[in-house]
């Protein structure tokens, strides 16, 4: 079991070492602390001053950015510990995103210009012909709260709890999560378990629409059904082990079931001829609006999935390389194939660079339609939201990290994600079949972070 | 079915890991701080949100292990 | 209270005493320290709780050293000079030997770094505790002054 890094000890001795104190400084093999994740909720400390450090900051500033005008992000991370005797920690995590740019809505394109009405229904927007329709709406700011305690029990356990909460425009979760871990085998084996639990409230601009409700006119409410919720339960199971001086490796099941609403309200798929592919004309009203019959998407309020997580983390000779893949499959029939792979390499004793290659493939939902068929009749789901589509991306990128003259730590990393997706070939209709039907994605990754103890 | 082949052949390799591991004295690669099973957690956390607003799949990660195993 | 009056004391006996060097050899038995009370602890540079632990057993080590109380480090580092670096940021005012090829390690025992075994007068080993909890500082001590009390 991992110690955690604790409070500066109280006895009476210590003001004597403490009178000979000198610069902070790491102990060659770089001391660590507890790592205990639990679905996304993360503490480490790196125990370096001379005094057992109280407080320990992570802050990180990050830009995500998606080519042709799309999302940008920027966003202000920061995890704070406070540490305790013992290996007790009390952690509070806060974040804020800022968001701009425009997101895919659901529409196929066509060669003529569409126009379409805005979610809040105040409004329409258009959209050149042979473009994706993007949805530039998405002017938003998130908050996020995380805060968690975590402390050794008995011998061998490790126990934490910690609760969650985001809030943005339309959008609230609040979250509450624990799991303990024991040790075996000379504490070479740990088994730990853990779960969360989540209620996220959905308050879209103008009210959720009813799913497959038509897209209407401007200053037309009659087909919103108010604010939605949904609730997410979290399981996951874990097992870690030393296999040698050198090699750690862990394997970790989880499930994961969503109930509630689940659709994305703000969503569409195009209506289209049986024969041509083309989306079905609409005459849009004195105030603006749909050009074409857009239909509201309609996804399952149940969503049950299942994952197989594998991590190994290998030391050759001062190099460290850190390699995970993830199976995952669900009832919606997506499966999905993670690769993830980070090799860092040391540039003398304070600095290093980490080159980072990650590799993701999932096949589409069983409801995922590029559009629905007029002539045909209307499936019990469908979504066009690319997300739940079949494509495979790409993560490549460096990082840099280095140890400043105070011993705290510092990196910035660039990296580059790539979606590209296809349209399952019987789903393309006419002329949908010579266009460009997926949005693939194109992104840059910035972050920069700073990281000390005090 | 997949899911069901993959958690036995887990707990196979449960079965097997009392023999191995390393004594308590001879951790010291382990307790490295880039040694830990999440090494950077706000970056883990950062590609956590990036990946789960992007893509279908989530989560998978968590928990301890491994490190020096002091106290 | 004890802190205070053993502050002034500590800074005296510091001032005074010549440092102890840290033996080349890993040899250790008991018959040499027969009578005494020691604490053999063993520890690594790359262990944080040894860390907490040194402000401690400087603290035994002088206050119950003319009671007969030995305390010995045992340093179970693969390379010494990461000890040595250890050493600078947290002085050791007690014995420190070197179980290079951790014989004594495996003797004793240990299953968590660090571990603590307290061998009384009369070199029957008296208590061992693994790891090291600031917050169980007084029962360990307590520990000592039994041994300490005990007749050889």
């Amino acid at each position: 079991m991992a110690a955690v890094g604790s409070a500066a000890v109280g006895a009476g001795a210590t003001k004597m070492t403490v009178a000979n104190r000198k610069k902070e400084r790491s102990v060659s093999a770089t001391l660590a602390a507890a790592t205990c994740a639990l679905l996304g909720t993360t503490v480490a400390a790196p125990v370096d001053a001379q005094e057992e450090p109280t407080w320990d900051f992570n802050t990180s500033l990050l830009y995500y950015g998606e080519d042709e005008n799309r999302v940008q992000d920027i966003s202000l991370k920061s995890i704070i510990r406070r540490l305790f005797d013992d290996d007790r920690t009390l952690s509070l995590g806060i974040t804020i995103d800022s968001l701009t740019g425009a997101t895919p809505s659901g529409a196929i394109r066509q060669d003529g210009p569409q126009s379409f009405t805005r979610p809040s229904g105040n409004s329409a927007y258009t959209e050149a012909g042979g473009k994706l329709p993007l949805d530039d709406t998405f002017l938003d700011t998130r908050l996020a709260i995380t805060a968690g305690w975590q402390q050794p029990a008995g011998e061998k356990g490790l126990f934490s709890v910690g609760m969650s909460t985001s809030k943005e425009y339309d959008y609230l979760h609040i979250g509450v999560n624990a799991s303990y871990g024991h040790d075996f085998n000379n504490r070479n084996t740990t088994l730990s378990a853990g779960f969360a639990f989540a209620n996220d409230s959905i308050e879209p601009v103008g009210g959720a629409p009813t799913p497959f409700s038509g897209m209407l006119d401007v200053g037309d409410t009659s087909n919103r059904i108010g604010d939605q919720d949904k609730d997410v339960l979290d399981v996951i199971l874990g097992v870690s082990q030393v296999i040698n001086k050198n090699l750690l490796v862990q394997a970790n099941y989880s499930f994961s079931q969503s109930d509630g609403y689940l659709n994305n309200p703000y969503k569409v798929l195009s209506l289209v001829d049986g024969v041509t592919g083309d989306t079905l004309p609409r005459i849009p009203g004195p105030n603006g609006g749909p050009s074409g019959q857009y239909l509201f998407e309609s996804r399952p309020d149940e969503r049950t999935q299942h994952s197989l997580y594998t991590q190994a983390k290998y030391f050759m000779n001062g190099k460290v390389l850190d390699a995970s893949y993830r199976f995952l499959t669900d009832d919606w029939e997506i499966d999905s194939h993670t690769l993830d792979l980070r090799y860092r390499l040391p540039i003398g004793d304070t600095r290093y660079i980490e080159p980072h290659v990650r590799y993701y493939t999932q096949s589409e939902a069983e409801f995922y339609r590029l559009s629905l068929d007029s002539s045909a009749a209307l499936p019990q789901f469908a979504s066009s939201d690319y997300r739940l589509g079949n494509f495979d991306a790409i993560t490549a990128g460096l990082k840099y990290g280095w140890k400043t003259r105070n011993d705290n730590d510092m990196s910035i990393r660039l990296e580059w994600y790539q979606q590209s997706g296809t349209v399952p070939t019987v789903q393309l209709i006419g002329n949908q079949g010579s266009r460009d039907n997926y949005p693939d994605l194109n992104a840059v990754i910035m972050q920069f972070s700073y990281r000390f103890s005090r | 079915m997949k899911m069901r082949i993959a958690t036995i052949s887990l707990l196979l390799v449960c079965a097997g890991c009392s023999s191995m591991g390393v004594q308590p004295w001879e951790r010291e690669i382990l307790a490295r701080e880039d040694m830990q099973l999440t090494a950077d957690p706000l970056e883990a956390a950062t590609d956590d949100h990036i990946y789960f607003s992007k893509e279908a799949s989530s989560g998978g990660r968590g928990f301890g292990g491994g490190g020096c195993g002091c106290n | 209270m004890r802190l205070v009056l053993s502050a002034p004391l500590l800074a005296a006996m510091l001032l005074l005493a010549a440092p102890l060097s840290v033996a080349a050899d890993s040899d250790f038995s008991r018959d040499k320290y027969e009578g005494k009370v020691v604490v053999l602890d063993f520890w690594a540079s790359w262990c944080g709780p040894c860390r907490r632990s040194f402000p401690w057993l400087n603290e035994m080590h002088h206050k119950y050293q003319q009671d007969g109380l030995v305390v010995i480090g045992v340093n179970l580092d693969a390379n010494e000079d990461d000890a040595a670096e250890f050493l600078k940021d947290y002085p050791a005012d007690f014995r420190i030997i070197f179980d290079r090829d951790a014989a004594l390690a495996t003797e004793y025992g240990v299953e968590a770094m660090p571990s603590s075994y307290v061998i009384g007068r009369d070199g029957e080993l008296k208590a061992s505790h693994r790891g090291f909890k600031v917050r169980q500082q007084d029962e360990y001590e307590a520990i000592l002054t039994e041994a300490l009390g005990e007749q050889p």
